[in-house]
């Protein structure tokens, strides 16, 4: 009953968590399906875990053989891998793309930092960890003049003109698609709620703005 | 993306169950469910009806689109238009094989809906591959997609978007070489004017 009596003294914070969760969703969705990687959603995940760490607190109230308990723990559940692989999704990109985001990462402002402080610091500590290794097992038995870890050679970018599927959430005009072999720029609009495939870059700005779902 | 992805997104779609318990409204973060009524119609997210009717707690209304008549007519249209129609649902497959699955008993003719779904999907899926054919060989580099259903966009992704980003690579390699062709020539008659021309190629 407890439960109850608190949920509708806090209906505003209902109705924000399903708004939240809703968020969630689309940037999971975005992360997964974008090429390169976008900016943190700190704020998102923390809030998220927030409510999480209610409803158990909450949960452990109940009694054990509470017909509701099963129901919000396969919610929570539900949640839990949603951020999992969010988490998990944007952990792989910084593998992959590691030595290419520190790089860029170094020219921006802290306020348009693309990397989370802990994820910032698994990227350094994951470029450093690899030179060692390379250094250790390889590097120093070669002639002296091979011996330059080389991080150039090594960087990967995202190919950002690759292809993605997206869903236009609002009217967008004029998406200018980069020619094709005689050369000609192509323009496209996108209508409120259609669905395209169209190489990224052309639209990145859309992604990181929110007008635009990748799917 | 795995289908199991995208059957999870299609696990929060809402159904009509008929609970033969009765409980309170429960608030669940993504928006309050109930109250339960034994007896009475209450629309859940399917995750949650498929937990239910696993422990025999509930009984599953099929959605208003499931049933033998629409689901013809929906096959009928599909087949006589050249163009893919709007889905009655935008993850019917996914409801339907997860609904038949688990509440096959609580669907009137469940074993035709089955039948009919795979073909409706199996005549998109025909007319996606077609399609796409088609669309490769016109080169082109944009597509529309509209009332392509989540699943059937993901059965294409192994393929179509990593086609597109060759043909893409491959384009610009031509390109590239053909103004280096070019430049070569002017080369040769004209140190002056290469440069010029290939400053201009660069810039723009």
């Amino acid at each position: 009953m407890e439960e109850f009596g608190d949920a509708i003294s806090s209906e505003e914070e209902t109705v924000t968590a399903q708004k939240v969760l809703k968020t969630l969703k689309d940037i999971w969705l975005n992360e997964r399906n974008c090429p390169e990687l976008l900016q943190h959603q700190t704020d998102v995940v923390d809030c998220m875990l927030d409510q999480i760490h209610q409803m158990e607190d909450n949960l452990c109230k109940l009694k054990k053989n509470d017909f509701r308990v099963v129901i919000h723990r396969q919610e929570l559940d539900r949640i839990r891998y949603i951020i999992a692989d969010y988490l998990r999704v944007r952990i792989n990109k910084i593998e992959q793309y590691a030595i290419h985001i520190l790089e860029q990462e170094g020219k921006r402002s802290p306020e348009d930092a693309v990397l989370s402080p802990a994820e910032l610091k698994f990227a350094r500590e994951f470029v450093a960890n690899m030179e060692s290794h390379f250094t250790l097992v390889a590097l120093r038995h070669m002639p002296s003049n091979f011996q330059h870890f080389d991080k150039d050679k090594l960087t990967i970018a995202p190919n950002i003109s690759s292809h993605v599927f997206l869903r236009a959430k609002r009217n967008i005009t004029g998406v200018v698609i980069e020619g094709d072999s005689e050369n000609r720029d192509e323009e496209v609009d996108l209508d409120e709620n259609s669905q395209h495939i169209m190489q990224y870059k052309p639209i990145a700005e859309y992604v990181k703005s929110g007008a635009v779902q990748l799917i | 993306m795995d289908p199991s992805v995208v059957e999870f997104l299609a696990e929060d779609q809402m159904v009509n169950i008929v609970p033969s318990f009765s409980c309170d409204r429960v608030f669940l973060i993504c928006g309050e469910v109930g109250p339960f009524r034994a007896g009475l119609p209450v629309k859940v997210p399917i995750w949650l009806a498929l937990n239910l009717r696993q422990r025999q707690k509930c009984r599953v209304l099929p959605p208003d689109w499931m049933n033998v008549e629409q689901l013809l007519q929906a096959k009928e249209e599909e087949s006589q238009s050249r163009f893919f129609n709007k889905m009655p649902s935008e993850h019917y497959m996914v409801e339907g094989r997860l609904l038949l699955g688990i509440a096959a008993e609580d669907i009137p003719q469940a074993d035709e809906i089955r039948t009919i779904l795979k073909d409706i999907w199996d005549i998109r899926m025909s007319k996606l591959r077609s399609s796409i054919d088609a669309f490769i060989k016109t080169g082109g580099t944009h597509a529309k997609l509209d009332h392509l259903t989540d699943m059937e966009i993901n059965s294409i992704r192994p393929l179509l978007p990593h086609a597109l980003d060759e043909m893409f690579s491959l384009q610009r390699v031509v390109r590239t070489h053909i103004f280096l062709y070019i430049s070569n020539i002017f080369l040769s008659r004209n140190n002056s004017s290469a440069l010029l021309l290939h400053y201009f190629i660069i810039s723009t």
